[in-house]
């Protein structure tokens, strides 16, 4: 036996004592609700399933007067109250609490049932709420609109939650995207582009662009497929006109890209450019939502038409636009399409018009503010 | 910090062929030195281990992967032996030693913080966490020799280690963080998305263990070492709270020695 054999034997015996350590499988600690279905074709879109809420948008023949019974698969061995299949009244919103398998979690989430749902056309940007994160070392603003009945109508979505993670914000000036005043009229909303510090760049992702769109961020995507993670639109009901607002732009000193090992190079003589436009698209089941991979793709048969600012410039003053809404070739909307509420539409602005592939240059800013969608009038 | 260790094992090796040669030339101190009761050895040798929480916490599911670096020791060992039996003594020594480690393990909602900027992100880990462990260090073994028989001595001890170099450093993939526990916003890592860390200045310099073994003499002059050495203290200072489990070292060193 030499002495190559001793240690085989030594490290066989050590990975084996190592194992047999092992304790047993601690039960699930996490109260996620994973799915959700509702029995019968009532609906109009996959629900969207946020860590706290759930959206549940259905046809417009379903009458909320009648009460619906969700199906929800949760983390394994969780529970949830009021039990999955529980028939609710859902004209409100209505709360429920999932338990973990160990019994030490909870997590209440608010599911809402959306129906012929029409959001607001003008947006001001008057209303935030500031959303706490990393355990309330910091907290950003999460931009609203109220609708004509007084009601909260629609949340902006942005990525600032996953912004938190970088570890550089504190109040919600200091994340991408954030309510300030010197708008047209009251407050404004502000995109800029920043540093996510040495481990934002440790994860290849230097920079993030300030951005705000209709729709949802999926922050589990955020890290590893950050096109991904923006998903575009929400349904849409009527056919739009043109699009028009004010805008402010200052572009950030240095534009750099990031390469593929995640290092940030400047770029001479490119100047950055932001993003504001609008885009209709028709959903089907196998496209649910448009996101950074394919928003303004040429090829994309789903997009019906946009409207995008052709001129877009650096100003220090307000720029008043106002463009029209075009159909993109061959594409037209169908009226029975537009009714079923087949169609989805965003609104999408970002400092960095390159940000999603984070590049850009730190510091580049957009202002924002009294943005209309104009659509024709329905008979 | 590898050239180093290297240069430091070089001179030591340089001296003690010096000492080797001065006592062959001189007999006669070498017998004097003998009668008083002294004995003094040379040795090198190898170690297999690593940094280990005990138990392991229900958190960790798997090893996927454990690979010990080559550990490298060289150390000097001077033994009194006591009364006329010679049964038994006492051994004081210096060592210089590396130690090393790589290991993959799969945990499960596992504590985790980053911290960064003044700032701490922490949450609960699901998925991989890669770790290499270095370190280099001087070991100053104090044991109670007793001689079983002609060609086999045991040993036991406390030992004292200050750890010149550190690093401790290593990085998560391939699963998902829920920031603050774990209710919370969940973010996946996948494909290429690693978060790194590095807690290579949250290690301790000073350890302490307990050193027990046998020494069999194949030769007049030459031993071979077998012993294990368990740290007492977690690797880590006592204000790093972001490994929630304590790690001890715990190695089976292996060598030679030569007894002039």
């Amino acid at each position: 036996m030499n002495l190559k054999h001793i240690f085989a034997f030594i490290f066989a015996a050590s990975v084996f004592m190592m194992s047999s350590c092992i304790k047993d499988e601690p039960l699930n600690a996490e109260c996620d609700i994973l799915s959700v279905i509702l029995p019968g074709d009532v609906l109009n879109r996959q629900p969207v399933i946020g860590n706290n809420k759930i959206t549940l948008i259905v046809r417009n023949n379903v009458s909320l007067l009648q009460p619906l019974a969700p199906e929800f698969t949760l983390t394994p061995g969780a529970t949830i109250e009021p039990p999955s299949g529980t028939p609710l009244n859902f004209l409100m919103p209505q709360t429920y609490t999932v338990t973990s398998q160990d019994g030490q979690w909870h997590k209440t989430y608010t599911v809402e049932v959306q129906k012929n749902n029409s959001i607001n056309l003008a947006y001001d940007f008057d209303n935030v709420r500031q959303i706490p994160a990393l355990a309330g070392m910091c907290s950003y603003d999460e931009f609203y609109e109220i609708g004509p009945g007084g009601k909260e109508s629609m949340v902006w979505a942005s990525a600032n939650s996953a912004y938190a993670l970088s570890l550089q914000a504190s109040t919600p000036s200091t994340f991408p995207t954030y309510q300030a005043d010197g708008g047209i009229n009251g407050k404004c909303a502000v995109l800029t582009t920043r540093s996510t510090g040495s481990w934002g760049a440790r994860l290849k992702k230097p920079i993030a662009a300030g951005n705000l769109f209709i729709g949802t961020f999926d922050s589990s995507a955020a890290v590893s497929q950050p096109l991904k993670a923006t998903h575009f639109g929400t349904p849409f009901f009527n056919e739009p006109v043109s699009f028009s607002g004010y805008y402010k732009y200052k572009p950030g000193e240095t534009y750099c890209e990031t390469d593929k090992d995640g290092n940030f190079l400047p770029v001479p003589g490119k100047t950055d450019l932001f993003n504001l436009y609008i885009v209709l698209y028709e959903t089907t089941p196998e496209l649910q939502w448009l996101d950074g991979t394919n928003v303004l793709d040429r090829d994309n048969p789903h997009i019906i038409g946009s409207a995008e600012i052709p001129d877009r410039h650096a100003s220090d003053e307000w720029v008043e636009f106002s463009v029209p809404f075009i159909l993109w070739p061959g594409k037209t909307i169908d009226p029975e399409k537009l009714k079923d509420g087949m169609y989805n539409v965003a609104v999408v602005m970002s400092s960095s018009q390159d940000g999603d592939y984070f590049s850009g240059a730190i510091g580049s800013t957009l202002q924002v503010d009294k943005l209309l969608i104009t659509c024709k009038t329905q008979n | 910090m590898k050239t180093t260790i290297y240069r430091i094992v070089a001179i030591a090796a340089l001296m003690l062929a010096s000492i080797a040669g001065v006592s062959a030339q001189r007999n006669g101190i070498h017998e004097k030195i003998t009668r008083l009761g002294f004995e003094f050895e040379v040795n090198a040798g190898t170690s297999l281990g690593g940094a280990t929480p005990l138990p392991l916490p229900a958190e960790i599911r798997h090893i996927d992967s454990y690979s010990p670096d080559l550990d490298l020791q060289l150390g000097l060992l001077v033994t009194k032996w006591l009364g006329n039996e010679r049964k038994w003594g006492v051994a004081v020594g210096a060592r210089l030693e590396t130690r090393g480690m790589k290991t993959r393990a799969t945990v499960k909602n596992y504590g985790m913080e980053i911290l960064d900027n003044g700032k701490k992100l922490s949450g609960r880990w699901t998925g991989k966490v890669q770790t290499k462990y270095h370190s280099q260090q001087l070991v100053i073994p104090i044991t109670a020799v007793y001689r079983i028989n002609r060609r086999l001595k045991a040993n036991l001890g406390p030992y004292l280690a200050f750890a010149f170099s550190n690093d401790f450093d290593g990085y998560v993939s391939d699963g998902y963080l829920r920031e603050g526990d774990p209710t919370g916003d969940k973010y996946v890592f996948e494909d290429d998305s690693r978060a790194s860390y590095d807690f290579g200045d949250e290690l301790r310099h000073f350890q302490w263990g307990m050193r027990g073994g046998v020494s069999w003499a194949a030769y007049k002059h030459l031993v071979v070492n077998a012993d294990l050495t368990w740290g007492c203290n977690n690797i880590f200072k006592s204000s790093f709270k972001t490994v929630n489990f304590s790690l001890y070292p715990i190695y089976l060193n292996i060598g030679f020695g030569y007894i002039f």
